[in-house]
């Protein structure tokens, strides 16, 4: 009898190649930038390696490193020509080169397999260093969350006149997001098709961003916790599901609405609110407000001392 | 007007030549000139939409000029991208909060502090990658101004937690620890009551003392006179006046520019 991790290998695997997609559109939002463009360097990760692999007999980790590398520069290019771009102008222009990936795809001839794809990629790439990159990722990407580079990149987001008076240098962080979306998506890409040996022009495009977009909105959009809870609620809930048989779209579709209605930060954003009231709650019992400064701070009126009131009252000028 | 309190042979810390922020058709600063001498406080009086923070804006870059000449001890920088004022020690507070929500007290003074040159790049060597992702441990600066703010007590508060008096030490906090040479304040007191604006007025006296220039922007007028050592007054994008403050105050001109033509004619 297989074990449970045997008969749900599969499901492993999209998990961890889900999260690093996930991840991928999830570092741009994270710095204010709205770009999908990562499930495009999927594809073109995918394609990458596969070829390599195929047609030039490359290892595992050539492929990888050479789809990370291209479509890190190609992120760095994409951006240089988009960064000035914002909110949904830059949404629509990544998404547009998103579906540019999926046509090329498709009319690429031999190179690569057009409506068929590419088939046969195989090497001796392991669940364990599956494990061991994504796990490398997720902590590279976990410690730009913190320190230094966490604050600058939440100043960017929320708020970019600050973050510029404070010295950080938009540009750089914009073009930046763009670079690691493309090196993250090209590494989801390539890790994908080297475990499933396949690629197809089906496997890439639209639905790419529908999935990395419900994992970090119903997860949380802005802590790699929120991808990781994500990338297991909807790699694991269409196999759930599968026991209520033909509901299972309906179903999974009610979740999706129901969390970007009632969860708009992600059940990571409610999980930290819970967190932050818990703080608070014991702060509160354990160590009141510092009372002074707060008590004199109360609601004042802005204008009291006015030129006006001055220029009325000669007497208050010394 | 009265002549600066400092000998014009001192290079200006700032000087603003012929400034000018257009809008289309309208002129919402048109021809500033000024000389900000160091260790002194100036302040920026005029009426709600004379272009006192719309001149603020054009200083830190954050506003596009349309003309003049900016410099900062005599070099020019009007060319300079916002973000590298930062590297010349130079900061500002907001009209309004700007606070990140996501951060606590100590976190959100902690981002002026990351902005300051550390005294390791200060000695020649260039901090590791690590050390610059994760930013130095704890900066002395955030402990000195969370002090000088009063903020003790509340450096694991979020803003939301906070009164809006509480919050605007925070940026002030926050632009202290950034260490600066310049420091511009937009309205730094609204919002706060009396005795807390005469404790802010304190610390901006104390921070003279210790060389720092300041521009002040504000409404209150005691804490003009308080606190400035030297005031300009404009109206409709223009300087109308400027000199000691109280002389500022008096001006027909200024009084005419807050009140009304009718107003200064009868007084």
């Amino acid at each position: 009898m297989m074990s449970f991790y045997d008969s749900h290998l599969v499901l492993f695997q999209a998990t961890f190649t889900g999260l690093i997609l996930a991840l991928s559109i999830q570092v741009p939002l994270r710095m204010g930038v709205f770009s999908f463009a990562g499930a495009g360097s999927y594809g073109i990760g995918a394609y990458l390696a596969a070829i390599l692999v195929i047609k030039q007999d490359a290892s595992a980790f050539v492929a990888i490193g050479a789809a990370m590398l291209a479509t890190a520069v190609i992120g760095l290019l994409l951006g240089l020509l988009i960064f000035k771009l914002n909110g949904l102008y830059l949404a629509m222009a990544t998404v547009a080169f998103d579906l540019i990936i999926g046509v090329i795809a498709i009319n690429g001839g031999k190179t690569t397999g057009g409506s068929t794809g590419l088939y046969g990629v195989i090497t001796d790439f392991t669940m364990s260093q599956l494990f061991t990159i994504t796990l490398i990722a997720l902590v590279l990407v976990a410690l730009s969350e913190v320190g230094r580079t966490g604050r600058r990149v939440d100043a960017v987001r929320d708020d970019p006149e600050l973050a510029s008076s404070m010295g950080i240098s938009l540009r750089r962080y914009r073009l930046t997001a763009f670079v690691v979306s493309g090196a993250l998506g090209g590494l989801a890409g390539s890790m994908n098709v080297l475990v499933r040996s396949a690629i197809g022009p089906l496997d890439i495009g639209f639905g790419l961003i529908v999935l990395g977009l419900t994992m970090i909105v119903v997860g949380g959009s802005r802590s790699w916790k929120g991808a990781v809870i994500g990338a297991v609620i909807f790699t694991w809930l269409p196999d759930v599901l599968t026991a209520i048989g033909a509901w299972q779209e309906l179903v999974y579709g009610i979740v999706v609405a129901l969390a970007a209605v009632f969860l708009p930060r992600g059940i990571y954003g409610v999980l930290v609110d819970l967190n932050k009231g818990l703080q608070r709650r014991s702060r509160e019992r354990h160590d009141p407000p510092p009372a002074a400064a707060e008590e004199a701070a109360g609601d004042v009126d802005p204008t009291t001392g006015d030129v006006r009131e001055l220029a009325l009252n000669e007497e208050a000028v010394p | 007007m009265s002549a600066q309190p400092v000998e014009q042979t001192t290079t200006p810390v700032l000087e603003l030549r012929d400034l000018a922020v257009h809008f289309g058709g309208v002129k919402a600063v048109d021809g500033i000139s000024m000389k900000l001498m160091p260790g002194l406080i100036y302040g920026i009086i005029g009426p709600n939409g004379s272009g006192k923070s719309t001149l603020i804006g054009a200083i830190t870059r954050l506003t596009r000029m349309t003309r003049g000449e900016l410099l900062f001890d005599g070099a020019s920088y009007e060319h300079v991208p916002p973000s590298r004022l930062a590297q010349l020690r130079v900061t500002r507070t907001f009209q309004t909060v700007r606070l990140l929500p996501d951060l606590n007290v100590r976190a959100n003074i902690q981002i002026g502090a990351d902005a300051r040159t550390t005294s390791e790049q200060k000695a020649g060597r260039r901090p590791s990658w690590f050390e610059r992702l994760r930013g130095p441990a704890a900066s002395p600066g955030v402990a000195d101004a969370i002090r000088r703010t009063r903020l003790e007590g509340f450096e694991s508060y979020y803003p939301s937690e906070m009164s809006y008096g509480t919050q605007r030490r925070v940026e002030i906090a926050r632009a202290l620890a950034m260490d600066p040479r310049l420091l511009l304040l937009d309205e730094p007191t609204a919002g706060m009551n009396q005795s807390e604006r005469a404790e802010i007025s304190g610390l901006l006296r104390d921070l003279r003392e210790e060389g720092l220039t300041q521009l002040l922007v504000e409404h209150d007028v005691q804490m003009m006179l308080d606190t400035c050592d030297y005031v300009f007054a404009m109206n409709s994008g223009q300087l109308i006046a400027e000199g000691e403050p109280d002389e500022v105050v008096r001006n027909p001109a200024v009084q005419e520019a807050y009140l009304g033509k009718k107003w200064g004619k009868d007084a």
